[in-house]
């Protein structure tokens, strides 16, 4: 004890020991968390990496017609691109079609501009008979009609470039013209645009639903006792525990023309037979059958909250003279806030994305931004394109993400 | 991120083996009645001669699973039934084998090399020939909407007027621009040529006239099955669809179905070898039977499609009644073929180079179609 420091029995520095423990108690924690860390990191973070890097990426191209691209890029794209630029074209077409590789660029050049796939077939079987003297743009011009057409030869060019934010444009119905300004493309080729307002309108439209079905049931199950309550919780969470493949099959029985509803309806002779309600493969079927899949979300997030809520509040503002409507707004409703907000959020963010359920019951007018996702997965394997779409989906549901933290804070989620 | 891959890959390749016990062949193939054929006609002889297992698995056609799965590392698929685009396109992009044709694939019985015993050239080198199917239209003739006479005609699809009530068609383009074009009274020799200009966009007319029309209106298929299965349970009166299933329907569920055949599109169907696939060599030999004279006949035993081989339909010729099934008994299947001369006096051939050029635009346009009208 002479310059006032507190030992430990061992003659450590206390604070000095006191760090030891905690770093180990940290070490600790950190490996017991380390599975789950390392498992989203393989994936999730990786893979969300390289769909990122895969929408802007184009090296794949950029390699296969390398010494096409260092020469295309000087051409301005006015007329037809200079006699040097056909040449290393031509000869990288031949090297590539020596090695067997030209099926691949025209697989790609085929998404920039349709036709390309059966025009670079056609030159190559051709590329032996050309006269390496010159000549070069005439002699493809030769081979076939298209190469006349000095659209190839801008989207050639546009294809080379090793990164490109064009399917970004294209997600929003835009184009990069050839003189580089971005415009807007055709009319009767503009979907994009229109299912993302879809999705934000069924998003939002299915948040709103699914909140007056769930508020009521909600507050039920907080003032049942608890036998009853419990029961309810089983109705609320069966659903939730059933396949969502299942669930949406059984409402496309449900919302045939021919299904269960419909007969139902025309039995108790509200609709009459020839004119039988059209309730699936559309908006309306959509809305349904995501409603009612999504229903618990919002039921348990507000159930957590308003279970908190003493019901001597509401005693206490009716004895003092207020309606019951009164009570409810001026008491009741604000206290339940932040469960409407957690539930909102969750809905909303899981309808933006939904795939499954427009894709089996909405039909054409009601397939939504995720449905064309799938689609360029899957039918056109255009995938830089997919991925694109894939990102603004994301980054808009972290922007959402992010207004929620600010306004509400992330810390008032629960979920029971 | 390439290690990663690569050690991915590796944990695979130790834990395949043990998966692995006898020879087998993984083929992938529409579903349905249709796979049902391939699987009796000659998967399931073929399993019997060789002793190598074959395993039929389903798809909805698109080469996405190909494609995820050479970028993986891990491909499951050995051989794969394929639409004529997508020989194309798989080919090009090297997902599938290379095939040297009269090498690879056995003579005709009377020594004919394979690649004149078959109707058609292949329309990529990846590509073996399997059938030839339609694409064709059924109605329910129980259906009360009809008047007396029934749809005969590829207009009468598209006269709700006259056939008031709501039609089923592919969820794709492919298919459903020509027939509008043949209705609208475009020759069928010239319907390719006419699309591009301006084709297109009179197809999609005469189809919005169909589908927002009071009596009529659309809705889409995607699964082979659907067809048949819309119109037993009246949700539709008229749906285009593949001719074997709607046959199979008739004979084997004995819905009263009936096909037009006016305005049909006769189409090819391929079988392609998935490159680097798990059993490469077995799938080889499988293919190699499957797509002899022997194999291709046997399928249409099972199924109203017409075998890709000439010497196919001899064998079946004379042996007729060659199909047969427990509910409709003996048939003789030379009548019901695509190609019967009483169904070809008006049909198209569809062009797969078409498709393999213009399906991306042509997609978007016809997407942005279907969401305004449909």
């Amino acid at each position: 004890m002479t310059n006032g420091e507190i030992r430990t029995s061992d003659g450590e520095l206390l604070s000095v020991k006191l760090k030891k423990v905690e770093s180990r108690k940290r070490t600790g924690a950190l490996i017991l968390v380390l599975p789950l860390l390392l498992f989203i990191i393989i994936t999730y973070i990786f893979p969300i990496i390289q769909m990122l890097q895969r929408s802007v990426d184009n090296t794949q191209m950029n390699d296969l017609l390398n010494n096409t691209y260092q020469v295309i890029q000087n051409w301005d794209g006015s007329d037809f691109p200079p006699e040097e630029v056909v040449k290393t074209f031509y000869n990288d077409l031949k090297y590539l079609s020596e090695n067997k590789l030209h099926g691949k660029i025209a697989v790609r050049l085929n998404y920039e501009k349709g036709g390309f796939s059966s025009l670079i077939k056609k030159t190559v079987r051709k590329l032996d008979s050309f006269d390496t003297n010159g000549n070069y743009l005439q002699q493809f011009k030769e081979i076939h009609k298209r190469w006349a057409d000095q659209e190839y030869w801008l989207a050639l060019k546009r294809a080379t470039v090793p990164y490109h934010g064009r399917k970004y444009l294209a997600s929003f119905d835009f184009k990069q013209d050839f003189d580089g300004s971005i415009v807007r493309i055709e009319e009767k080729k503009r979907i994009n645009v229109t299912l993302w307002l879809r999705t934000i309108y069924v998003a939002l439209g299915v948040t709103l639903c699914c909140l007056i079905l769930a508020y009521p049931i909600a507050h039920l199950l907080s003032v049942l006792p608890t036998r009853y309550s419990n029961l309810l919780m089983i109705c609320v969470l069966l659903p939730f525990w059933t396949s969502l493949l299942v669930r949406t099959s059984s409402w496309m029985v449900l919302l045939q023309t021919q299904g269960v509803l419909n007969d139902f309806l025309v039995f108790l002779g509200i609709v009459a037979d020839e004119n039988r309600l059209e309730l699936m493969y559309n908006m309306t079927g959509t809305f349904i059958a995501m409603t009612q899949i999504l229903l618990p979300f919002m039921v348990l997030p507000l159930y957590s909250v308003m279970k908190t809520i003493s019901p001597s509040l509401m005693r206490a503002a009716t004895s003092m003279g207020a309606t019951p409507f009164h009570a409810f707004r001026k008491i009741y409703f604000p206290l339940t806030y932040a469960g409407i907000s957690a539930g909102s959020i969750l809905v909303f963010v899981l309808a933006i994305g939904y795939y499954i359920t427009p894709a089996l019951v909405g039909g054409a007018k009601g397939t939504l931004i995720s449905n064309r996702i799938a689609y360029h997965m899957q039918s056109t394997l255009d995938w830089s394109y997919a991925t694109a779409m894939a990102t603004i989906l994301l980054v808009g549901v972290l922007v959402v993400y992010y207004v929620y933290n600010r306004v509400v804070g992330i810390d008032n989620m629960r979920l029971g | 991120m390439q290690r990663l891959t690569k050690l991915i890959s590796l944990a695979a390749l130790l834990v395949a083996p043990s998966l692995a016990t006898a020879a087998e062949v993984n083929v992938v193939s529409w579903g349905g009645a249709y796979t049902e054929s391939q699987k009796l006609g000659y998967g399931d002889p073929y399993q019997e001669m060789s002793g190598v297992q074959v395993n039929w698995l389903d798809y909805q056609g698109n080469l996405d699973s190909i494609k995820s799965q050479v970028e993986s590392g891990t491909i499951t698929y050995d051989i794969i039934d394929v639409f004529a685009k997508d020989t194309i396109t798989g080919c090009d992009e090297g997902y599938f084998v290379e095939f040297d044709f009269d090498n690879d694939f056995p003579p005709a019985p009377d020594g004919t090399p394979a690649s004149q015993d078959f109707f058609a050239p292949m329309p990529s080198k990846c590509a073996v020939g399997n059938i030839l199917y339609s694409w064709n239209y059924a109605y329910h003739t129980d259906n009360i909407n009809f008047p007396g006479t029934y749809p005969s005609t590829i207009g009468d699809f598209f006269d709700p007027d006259k056939y008031p009530g709501k039609r089923s068609i592919y969820g794709s383009a492919m298919s459903n621009l020509e027939i509008a074009l043949m209705a609208d009274g475009v020759p069928s020799s010239e319907v390719y040529d006419y699309m591009l200009d301006n084709g297109i966009d009179r197809a999609l007319d005469k189809l919005t006239e169909l589908c927002t029309h009071p009596k009529g209106g659309c809705i889409t298929w995607s699964a082979g099955a659907q067809p048949p299965e819309q119109l037993v349970s009246g949700e539709v009166i008229m749906a285009t669809g593949w001719n074997g299933r709607h046959f199979n329907a008739i004979q084997k569920e004995g819905s009263p179905l009936k096909m037009v055949w006016d305005g049909q599109l006769l189409d090819y169907e391929y079988f392609a070898l998935v490159n680097g696939g798990p059993n490469q060599e077995e799938a080889m030999k499988a293919l190699q039977y499957f797509t002899s004279t022997e194999g291709l006949a046997g399928s249409a035993k099972h199924i109203a499609y017409a075998p890709f081989r000439i010497s196919s339909l001899d064998v079946i010729t004379a042996a007729e009644p060659w199909y047969y099934s427990e509910e409709s008994g003996p048939l003789e299947i030379m009548p019901h073929m695509p190609t019967a001369p009483v169904n070809t006096e008006n049909y198209l051939l569809l062009d797969p180079i078409f498709w393999a050029d213009n399906e991306t635009e042509i997609n978007d346009q016809w997407d942005a179609w279907k969401s305004n009208t449909l």
